[in-house]
C-alpha cells in the first residue's frame, strides 16, 4: 500500500542565527484533500461524460485527477537542499 | 506461480519496479544457472528483495554554482514516472502551449507522443545515465540515479 507523504520537514539556517527547524504535518491536510478530491472527482466525471457525449477526444478529466494525487502521493522521500555563503534551506518530505 | 514471482509482480504492479525490471527480474528466476541446472531449482534462490533493493530509486540533481549557490534535489523515480505518465492526460490545448514553450526554450520534446512503454525506457535509460555540465563560469550540473 502506497503510504502519502506525512510531514514536511523544513530547517532554514541562516548565518550568525538559530537554525529554525519546522515539522509541518501533512497529514492534517490529506482529510482536507480528500473532500476536495471526492467533490472534484463528481465533477469531472459529469465533465467526462459530457465531453464523450458530444464527441470531443479528449475526456479524460477524471483520468489526469487520479494521475494527479498518485503523483501528490509519491513526493514522499523528496528532498530539496538549497545552500549558499548566508543561507541554508533544507526540505525533506516524510 | 511461485512466491517469488509473485512478489516481482505485487512490486510491479505497485509501481515500485519498471515493467523491464520485473522482466529482467523473471528471466533472472527462470534462467538456468550451473547450480541451478544441477537441482533444478529456480534461479535466484529465496528472497529478491536485495536486487531490487540494488536497483536506483532516486534521481539527484546537483548544481553547484560558481557564486557559492548550491542546490541538491533528490526526487524518486517512482515520482518521476508518475510525472511522465501525467504527460498522457493532459488536455491537448495546454499540451500544445506546453510544446511551444518549451520549443521556445529550445527543448523540442512532443509530449504528444509520449506512450507508457516510451517512459519505462525512458526511465531505464535514466537509471543508466549521468549528465554532467562544467559551464564556462564554473557552474556545474550533474544528473544521476543512484
Amino acid at each position: 500500500m502506497k503510504v502519502p507523504p506525512m510531514i514536511l520537514d523544513l530547517t532554514v539556517a541562516s548565518f550568525q542565527r538559530r537554525p529554525v527547524r519546522l515539522w509541518l504535518p501533512l497529514f492534517l491536510l490529506w482529510p482536507l484533500a480528500l473532500a476536495l478530491g471526492v467533490l472534484a472527482l463528481a465533477l469531472t466525471i459529469v465533465a467526462d461524460g459530457v465531453l464523450f457525449l458530444l464527441g470531443r477526444r479528449f475526456h479524460h478529466y477524471t483520468a489526469l485527477l487520479v494521475r494527479i494525487f498518485e503523483a501528490l502521493g509519491e513526493t514522499r522521500g523528496t528532498v530539496i537542499r538549497f545552500s549558499n555563503e548566508k543561507t541554508a534551506v533544507d526540505m525533506t518530505v516524510h | 506461480m511461485s512466491e517469488d514471482r509473485g512478489r516481482i509482480l505485487e512490486l510491479l504492479a505497485g509501481g515500485k519496479i519498471t515493467a523491464e525490471e520485473a522482466e529482467r527480474l523473471l528471466d533472472a528466476l527462470d534462467a538456468p544457472t550451473g547450480a541451478a541446472t544441477a537441482s533444478a531449482g529456480p534461479a535466484i534462490q529465496g528472497d529478491p528483495e536485495p536486487l531490487i533493493a540494488a536497483l536506483p530509486k532516486y534521481l539527484y540533481v546537483k548544481v553547484l554554482a560558481a557564486n557559492g549557490d548550491n542546490v541538491n534535489v533528490k526526487i524518486p523515480i517512482v515520482l518521476v514516472r508518475s510525472g511522465l505518465k501525467l504527460t498522457s492526460l493532459i488536455p491537448p490545448l495546454a499540451m500544445d502551449k506546453i510544446n511551444e514553450t518549451m520549443a521556445e526554450h529550445g527543448m523540442s520534446v512532443d509530449f504528444n507522443n509520449f506512450k507508457p512503454e516510451d517512459i519505462d525506457e525512458l526511465i531505464g535509460g535514466l537509471r543508466e545515465t549521468e549528465v554532467n555540465v562544467d559551464g564556462k563560469n564554473g557552474d556545474t550540473v550533474r544528473v544521476y540515479c543512484a
